[in-house]
């Protein structure tokens, strides 16, 4: 009798032992490997567009979950014209708080669906900010994922006083364009 | 025959390697990670839940809980320093003072415009008319003062305007790049055009109150105050474009 019960604990530190190996190898991690942030800007006499090209990301999917982290500096964003450029890091208070810091997270079961709902934190002008359920684009090109959608970010979640022109300011939404191409590592 | 001992030694020993095992210590690093700044107090607590006494192993898991704390990436796997990430209080006053002064700037521009029109529109009041042979037509004392004093206003305006623009601090590490240039190149067209165009009309002021008609350079004098205005005028353009009138989509 006892050498059944021995039998079946060892079984059982087995079968412990294998599922803590299969959730180890679950998990996945990615690198971002090229982006582009654009936000707009939109005035009753100017519609502007700002991109940046250098944002820095990874993501760890683990216990069918993913968290995603991507920053970029305020500075690095370009309209083309450098005096509005300095304007917009003024009103962002870019000096200040320098990073724009975006927390994903979804479902791990999403990775591979074509679109993929993520709740987003997002820190930006010394205020944090989360939307919810945010649709992405996914496309799969060889190796690499292309992720594709818009984050609604509005002044007034930053708490960004808006930069007027002729004494009309600038609209609340400034929608952030995303395309980002991550791979596996 | 169903023996309790061991079903209790089994959960124990089950339990016992789970806490031996790499995926529990990776667990532990996540809740290390997520004590970091802008992870949710829900994650935080999450994580906390699986550190609890080994009783709590007998209650029945929760569905959806997940069996280990989801491990976060942290600003520092992406190689940014504490330097990137430091706050620059002088730059932002500095950022500060120079919007400051370029709205001022702006705005005086924008004001100095309509004196500027007014005077190319009443320049012609306050001019001699008729060509040499002909009956000269003075213009009348009134035209002139208006003229000049319009003229005045202008000028008065627009080196304040400038002084906005000149003494706005300097950013450094930046290039100037898109309608700036354009703005500030057309600057040294209507800036000595400003200068020269009160000097040239006080000259010719000067051959009218002795009863000539203006001459030399003097004669220059509206020539070169619509130089001035136009380049002043392209200079506004120039840093307002493109323009996109949308004054009609809703708010």
């Amino acid at each position: 009798m006892k050498r059944r019960a021995f039998l079946a604990v060892l079984l059982g530190a087995l079968t412990c032992g294998a599922l803590s190996i299969t959730a180890q190898t679950g998990s996945s991690q990615w690198a971002l490997d090229w982006s582009a942030l654009t936000y707009h800007m939109s005035h009753p006499m100017h519609q502007v567009e700002g991109t940046s090209n250098a944002a820095k990301g990874k993501g760890i999917c683990q216990a069918s979950q993913c968290n995603f982290l991507i920053a970029v500096p305020v500075k690095t964003f370009s309209s083309g014209d450098s005096n509005r450029d300095l304007h917009m890091i003024e009103a962002t208070k870019g000096a200040e708080f320098p990073m724009i810091v975006v927390r994903a997270q979804f479902a791990e079961s999403e990775l591979d669906a074509s679109t993929i709902h993520a709740n987003l934190q997002v820190q930006f002008a010394g205020q944090t900010a989360h939307y919810q359920q945010v649709p992405f684009q996914r496309t799969q090109k060889g190796s690499e994922v292309q992720i594709t959608g818009t984050i609604p970010l509005t002044c007034s979640d930053f708490k960004i006083e808006r930069p007027s022109f002729l004494g009309v300011p600038i609209k609340n939404e400034i929608p952030v364009r995303v395309q980002m191409n991550w791979h596996k590592l | 025959m169903e023996m309790p001992w061991a079903r209790l030694s089994f959960r124990t020993v089950c339990f016992a390697l789970l806490l031996a095992s790499p995926t529990f210590v990776l667990g532990q690093a996540g809740v290390s990670d997520s004590n970091a700044p802008g992870v949710t107090a829900a994650q935080t607590s999450a994580a906390g839940s699986q550190s609890s006494p080994p009783a709590k192993t007998n209650q029945q898991p929760l569905p959806n809980a997940p069996s280990a704390a989801p491990q976060e990436p942290s600003l520092g796997d992406l190689g940014i320093t504490q330097q990137q990430m430091q706050a620059n209080p002088a730059l932002q006053a500095r950022l500060d003072k120079r919007t400051e002064m370029l709205k001022i700037h702006q705005r005086l521009g924008l004001i100095t415009a309509i004196p500027m029109v007014a005077d190319l529109i009443t320049g012609p009041m306050a001019k001699v008319k008729g060509r040499n042979g002909q009956i000269i037509k003075m213009p009348t004392q009134a035209n002139i003062d208006l003229h000049a004093a319009l003229g005045s206003t202008t000028a008065g305006l627009y080196f304040s305007t400038a002084y906005f623009a000149i003494f706005a601090p300097r950013i450094p590490g930046t290039h100037k790049r898109g309608a700036i240039r354009v703005h500030e190149a057309l600057a040294f067209v209507h800036g000595p055009g400003m200068i020269l165009t009160p000097i040239l009309g006080a000259m010719a002021f000067k051959q009218e109150q002795d009863g000539e008609k203006p001459h030399g350079i003097a004669a220059a004098h509206g020539a070169v105050a619509a130089i001035t205005a136009l380049s002043y005028g392209a200079s506004i353009i120039a840093v307002s474009w493109p323009i996109h009138l949308k004054f009609w989509e809703k708010k």
